[in-house]
């Protein structure tokens, strides 16, 4: 059920259950930009992305105002958010604004402590891949699909609100 | 009242099927007791001082006998006889076995009842008017709104991780018996749609909400509320737990500025998506109609006199009775406050009692209020005399709503791991000392609110008389607030003359009721009123001791 504190490597497993390698890596500030799929710090990003071409991830922690990213949406790829522990909630409406208010259609991704009783609602906000400490990541999105099949609000994930399924449009 | 359809019942199932599984990895030890303890918070599951409690969720204060009944096969079955109701219209089990609470959760999903978001750092229970439906000076039933927050809030996946617990309550009458300007956000229902107030709150930092928000339409009530809470959810202090309510984020910006990114945010949002249409807005609506009022001939004279042969019930019916929209009825507090027992406590019994009476008198309907009684909404004055007598029998009769030893208290020392100081033992010795009836109600209406630490369950900021445990080098002590009110003039007590110990309080009061009695203009000048006239200077001496 929950891992925390575990301490199984971290897996990258998107939203369908399918466990994959992750082809991105995590600049440090001072490094080159030498690498395929390269993964700036969200300042860096701010600052530098304009002068750059091509798509890349950008790495956004709690505190960062994602809305700073709009000029720069078809150049990035990938945001990887960060959740540093897993009761700092800030991330779930970091995602649901890309996906909502800025029209992000890449990928979004949570790092961190991503828990499996947190991926529902993740999903809920948009998104889909997971950096997860997990004994059976695959098995954990099972479970977060197999948990509720309605919703009582609308987010980023498509699902009718239970409002809409009792008053068909 | 609102009844589920099978999407409602659904949800409570899934979530319970969840909640089971949980449960069952915690006793196998495939979960650890930190493991365990974010999900169990999820559901509402304490772990106090001896024992779990379950904090069982009464949807803004509204019950059916019914339920009220589950509550007693509950604290018959599971509990040690007893349930507390709480000052979040909510019923509290302190004596629960972890192994039991699969099976508690499923006996309350069969009454459409759960104990979802009932604790973590999430949207709560919205609360409201204890007399809601049926008080004489109210605008627009608060309940159907209520509602729509309670299905808008479960589950929100973007509110689940809040920097800290948020609590919304909505009045809709002139007279606030809902507390909303110390609430994170409070609703105030007007012909015009809604004032919104935000950023009130006790604990150890007590600020009263600000108006941001005129006239929202009820249509757009949801969307607003998701801007509000993304604002706070982004931008509340989450490096302090003492800093994280909304309160502080509003205080810091100033209302206005947060008031600005409200509408900023709310402008970004696709409320076509979020507002429930105006077909599910009436839905809901057609939960709460007027009961099918019985048309029982009334005697006025006959009440008369039975109030001139029974002194007791002639002061229950002046104290513990509301006026009600149709004359011929009335609202019925019943009170847990019993002399020398903790206030809020009901055995399982009582509420049986209580379930009975709803259904003989009260058209089979209860509430609970933030005070910590029990409310029959509507009691045909023709049945009074018979409901009181069903009610003195049980232990029910207490006629002292709204009077000083109507107290609320925190569960403190006794319960709470929380706490630094008892408050029930002294609530107890409170109400022991002003046991005569004759006293209380020369007194008058005055609020007494016992906390024991600085969160302020006990609602210690905004009592009349104000009370606060604290630990003084290992030793309890109590801080006495005068002035502080939760009413549509809300108003922070202030901390006056020095702390007292347990034992030295109940006379402190004596001698404080005292000075009032001798200073009020006359009997309709109630404590709260002098105390506004003089100060609470001319009061600080009659604290302490002379010397």
């Amino acid at each position: 059920m929950s891992q925390l504190n575990s301490s199984h490597a971290p897996q990258l497993v998107s939203d369908q259950g399918e466990v994959r390698a992750n082809g991105w890596t995590l600049l440090a500030d001072d490094e080159a930009i030498g690498v395929d799929q390269a993964v700036l710090s969200f300042a860096r990003a701010v600052n530098e992305l304009d002068g750059l071409n091509g798509r890349y991830g950008v790495r956004i922690a709690p505190g960062d105002d994602v809305r700073l990213l709009t000029p720069f949406m078809s150049k990035i790829a990938l945001i990887e958010v960060a959740f540093p522990g897993y009761r700092d909630g800030r991330g779930y409406s970091t995602a649901r604004i890309l996906r909502q208010d800025l029209g992000f259609d890449g990928e979004i991704r949570a790092v961190g402590d991503v828990l499996r009783d947190q991926l529902f609602w993740m999903m809920r906000c948009g998104f889909d891949s997971f950096l997860l400490k997990d004994a059976d990541p695959a098995g954990a999105i099972k479970y977060a699909r197999s948990l509720y099949i309605n919703a009582y609000q609308s987010a980023a994930d498509g699902l009718k609100p239970v409002w809409a399924l009792r008053h068909p449009a | 009242m609102y009844q589920y359809d099978q999407f409602d019942h659904a949800m409570v199932a899934a979530r319970n099927a969840e909640f089971k599984d949980q449960v069952e990895r915690r006793l196998k030890g495939e979960l650890s007791e930190d493991q365990f303890k974010p999900l169990r918070l999820m559901n509402g599951l304490y772990l106090q001082l001896h024992a779990y409690m379950l904090r069982i969720a009464v949807p803004y204060g509204v019950l059916s006998s019914r339920q009220m009944r589950t509550f007693a096969h509950i604290a018959r079955t599971y509990d040690r006889d007893f349930g507390h109701f709480t000052t979040r219209q909510n019923i509290q089990f302190n004596w629960i076995k972890l192994a039991d609470t699969p099976q508690i959760l499923e006996d309350l999903a069969a009454v459409e009842m759960h104990a979802i978001q009932t604790s973590g750092n999430c949207i709560r229970n919205t609360t409201t008017d204890q007399f809601a439906g049926a008080a004489r000076d109210e605008i627009d039933d608060p309940r159907p709104w209520a509602e729509l927050i309670r299905q808008w809030s479960t589950f929100h996946p973007e509110f689940t991780f809040l920097p800290r617990k948020f609590k919304i309550a909505i009045t809709g009458a002139t007279r606030d018996r809902a507390a909303i300007r110390v609430h994170d956000i409070g609703l105030q229902l007007t012909d015009k749609g809604f004032d919104v107030y935000v950023g009130g709150g006790m604990g150890r930092t007590p600020h009263l909400g600000h108006l941001i928000k005129s006239g929202l339409p009820g249509e757009k009530l949801l969307s607003y509320l998701e801007a509000a809470l993304r604002v706070y959810n982004r931008y509340g202090r989450r490096d302090n737990i003492y800093k994280a309510r909304i309160k502080i984020l509003v205080s810091a910006l100033g209302p206005q500025e947060y008031a600005r990114q409200v509408e900023e945010e709310w402008a970004t949002l696709d409320q076509a998506q979020i507002d429930a249409p105006h077909a599910e807005i009436a839905r809901i609506k057609s939960f709460f109609p007027q009961p099918a009022y019985a048309d029982k001939a009334f005697d006025a004279a006959a009440l008369d006199r039975a109030k001139a042969a029974d002194a007791g019930f002639a002061r229950w019916v002046r104290n513990n009775t509301l006026a009600h929209r149709r004359d011929d009825h009335v609202s019925v507090t019943i009170s847990l406050k019993p002399t020398g027992l903790p206030p809020g406590d009901a055995s399982s019994a009582q509420m049986d009692v209580m379930a009975d009476a709803a259904d003989r008198f009260g058209y089979g309907e209860l509430r609970v209020s933030h005070e910590q009684n029990i409310i029959l909404p509507h009691v045909a004055k023709a049945d009074l005399y018979d409901l009181y007598r069903l009610l003195d029998q049980n232990g029910l009769s207490s006629a002292n709503v709204g009077k000083i030893t109507d107290m609320i208290a925190c569960p403190g020392l006794d319960y709470c791991s929380l706490a630094n100081a008892r408050s029930i033992p002294l609530a107890q010795d409170i109400s022991q000392r002003f046991a005569d009836a004759e006293l209380t109600d020369k007194i008058g209406d005055l609020q007494i609110k016992i906390s024991g630490c600085i969160n302020a369950c006990g609602h210690h900021h905004v009592g009349h008389i104000g009370i606060l445990g604290v630990d003084k080098q290992g030793e309890e002590f109590y801080q006495i607030l005068l002035g502080g009110r939760a009413d549509e003039q809300a108003a922070l007590g202030v901390i006056t003359g020095k702390g007292l110990s347990a034992e030295a309080v109940p006379a402190a009061l004596e001698r404080l009721i005292k000075l009032y009695l001798d200073l009020r203009t006359d009997e309709t000048e109630r404590f709260i009123d002098t105390v506004g006239r003089l100060g609470r200077d001319a009061f600080a001496g009659a604290l302490h001791e002379p010397a």
